[in-house]
């Protein structure tokens, strides 16, 4: 009985004419991916320095400045929502603008966030701490054309900090090309 | 050609009773008053397999998901009806129930190895068959079948297109130095990594198209921007310029994308064709302006800036550079998209110490917050604007993936695994 009713509906649907197509094509979501860990479509490896100015340091350079103790912090701290240079970290910076004036230094200053708020702000945040660092090395006589800025956001920050700790992932740190 | 990113199948509409029955269309942003009671009882399985028992909970779960339907609860009936003649109209007005879902399954084919699943929505009240319909496919289908059949009567009774046929993609970070995006369902089943990589993934965007998602990835020590293919697995870089680049934003045609590139100054945002050429700054200023996404007039690009201080949802006109704010409640707000109307604003609003998935319609301008917080991120629209898929941290401070409906009433975690997720897009329909 409710089998007739059935069939008499379906053969109703056929003679409507209702287009038909086929499940059984392949899914395309199911292919198989390639693994991308190595693979770039370039085959480049990242070239920090590109068109800017300034020298990859040198065997000497590199080792005075792994001796010089002024030049072990490379950290310049920002307060929340701040980018001012705090008079903590004039110190820092005027020591590398030493270095990298001496050396003619080929610099590159990541900035960090911490990780309350979007990924791509973060990025922002962290972009305009390496600005204002590069900034005041420029104020000391730097070539700024030969400072990169990189953000890392808060891809590199602690995830669970809480209060005050999150004070350390507010952050930019100099590097240098060629270490 | 969008048809790879969803099985076919085999439809036959049966208008029973559709001609001449209309139904009112649901006043989305209601009251609860507004969701509408079903009951979604298990097909008749001629040829019983255990998985396809779950399709009417694949179906409830997904009327439950969108906030607009509460499926009842349906474990103290004993005796399922499999069709109109065999439902008890008033027994099923007694428990509440608005409509009810009923079907079988029958096992066909060569060595019945597909299946036909037939089945009819029902008007309670009205004691009508809204309508019924046969679809055939392989047993291993019957979640995408569920998909389907919860689209067709989300569709029927709303008015609007249901997404349960749609894929989410996510990044999950399994440890420090292990990340993969992954696209899947949208319920979060099955998962399939379409990149591994040592190093972030953030900004996954899917191209209305359905053809490609665009990301950003630290893999060269510095954010670059990548589109992939989700077919064929290939991906070319598509910025990777001095300084940082992210943020990539489709066009709504598919064709463009703004991005952001900072040089060796603040973020500012770029448009780009999707080759890669043909790049042009939007704007100039020595403040922020980062998070671009477009109007679906394709006319306009909201985006996030510092330019008054905290951060502040801004529109720009991409024409005349015309730069208008948008937001003005919280502290800070951030993380833009348009729901497809364009009627809708959807944020991250951060206002004493908490981040909240927030809406703001822009003819009124009023402002709905979504979640409760502490720490939500990634927000973005359903395709049809219903629902905001979202990321959020649990108790344990691991960052997990959930949906919340639009009218703020149903909030509903994905379980994708123990593992942090930290970004989210959802693709577009299926055409």
């Amino acid at each position: 009985m409710k089998h007739s009713l059935l069939l008499a509906s379906l053969l109703a649907v056929l003679a409507a004419g209702c287009s038909t197509t086929d499940i059984n094509e392949p899914m395309g979501l199911n292919a198989p991916f390639p693994e991308l860990e190595s693979r770039t479509s370039d085959g480049s490896e990242v070239d920090l320095i590109g068109s800017s100015q300034g020298k990859k340091l040198s065997q000497s350079a590199l080792e005075e400045l792994a001796a010089a103790a002024e030049l072990a912090d490379r950290a310049v701290y920002f307060d929340y929502d701040s980018f001012a240079i705090k008079s903590d970290f004039e110190g820092v910076i005027s020591n590398h603008a030493a270095f990298i004036n001496k050396h003619d230094a080929a610099v590159v200053v990541y900035g960090n966030a911490d990780y309350r708020g979007s990924h791509e702000y973060n990025l922002a945040l962290g972009q305009k701490r390496a600005v204002a660092v590069k900034q005041a090395l420029e104020a000391l006589g730097v070539n700024g054309s030969a400072i990169e800025t990189i953000s890392f956001g808060e891809e590199h920050a602690n995830q669970t900090c809480t209060g005050s700790t999150c004070g350390q992932d507010r952050r930019a740190d100099i590097g240098y090309v060629g270490e | 050609m969008k048809s790879f990113l969803k099985p076919l199948l085999m439809i036959w509409m049966v208008c029973i009773a559709g001609a001449g029955h209309t139904l009112e269309v649901i006043e989305i942003l209601g009251g609860k008053a507004s969701q509408i009671p079903i009951a979604v009882i298990p097909f008749k399985d001629s040829n019983p397999k255990k998985s396809l028992q779950l399709m009417n909970e694949v179906i409830a779960n997904d009327l439950n998901r969108s906030g607009l339907f509460s499926p009842i609860d349906i474990s103290g009936v004993s005796d399922y009806p499999y069709d109109e003649r065999e439902v008890n109209f008033s027994n099923w007005a007694a428990l509440q129930s608005q409509f009810i879902v009923v079907g079988k399954i029958d096992a066909i084919g060569r060595s019945n190895n597909q299946m036909q699943v037939t089945w009819s929505l029902i008007d309670i009240f009205k004691e009508k068959t809204v309508l019924s319909v046969a679809l055939k496919g392989q047993p291993s289908q019957y979640r995408v079948i569920a998909h389907r059949i919860a689209d067709t009567i989300y569709e029927k009774l709303t008015g609007s297109k249901g997404v349960f046929d749609t894929n989410i993609a996510f990044v999950k970070k399994l440890d420090k130095e292990r990340y993969s995006l992954f696209i899947a369902d949208y319920d979060g089943h099955n998962p399939r990594a379409i990149v591994n990589s040592k190093y972030s993934i953030i900004s996954p965007r899917w191209s209305p198209d359905g053809e490609k998602i665009a990301y950003v990835s630290f893999e060269k020590r510095k954010p670059v921007i990548y589109v992939q293919n989700i077919v064929t697995g290939e991906r070319v870089l598509l910025a990777n310029f001095r300084g940082n680049n992210s943020a990539p934003a489709w066009s709504p045609d598919s064709k463009k994308l703004a991005i952001v590139l900072t040089y060796s100054a603040n973020s500012q945002i770029y448009t780009i064709d999707a080759d890669g050429k043909n790049i042009k700054q939007l704007m100039r200023t020595r403040s922020i302006n980062t998070e671009p996404t477009w109007a679906p007039n394709g006319k306009e690009i909201y985006f996030s800036s510092d330019r008054a201080g905290s951060a502040q949802i801004y529109k720009v006109d991409i024409d005349t550079n015309e730069v208008v704010r948008v937001t003005f409640e919280g502290n800070n707000n951030v993380s833009p998209s348009l729901s497809p109307d364009g009627k809708l604003l959807l944020f991250l609003n951060q206002d004493g110490g908490s981040y909240r998935v927030a809406i703001q319609n822009l003819l009124s301008n009023q402002v709905l917050r979504l979640t409760d917080g502490p720490d939500d991120e990634s927000p973005i629209f359903s395709p049809n604007g219903h629902m905001v898929l979202f990321t959020y941290k649990d108790y344990g401070k691991l960052s997990k993936i959930g949906t919340v409906s639009i009218n703020g009433l149903k909030m509903t975690p994905i379980d994708v695994g123990s593992e942090s997720i930290l970004e989210s897009t959802w693709g577009p329909l299926p055409n």
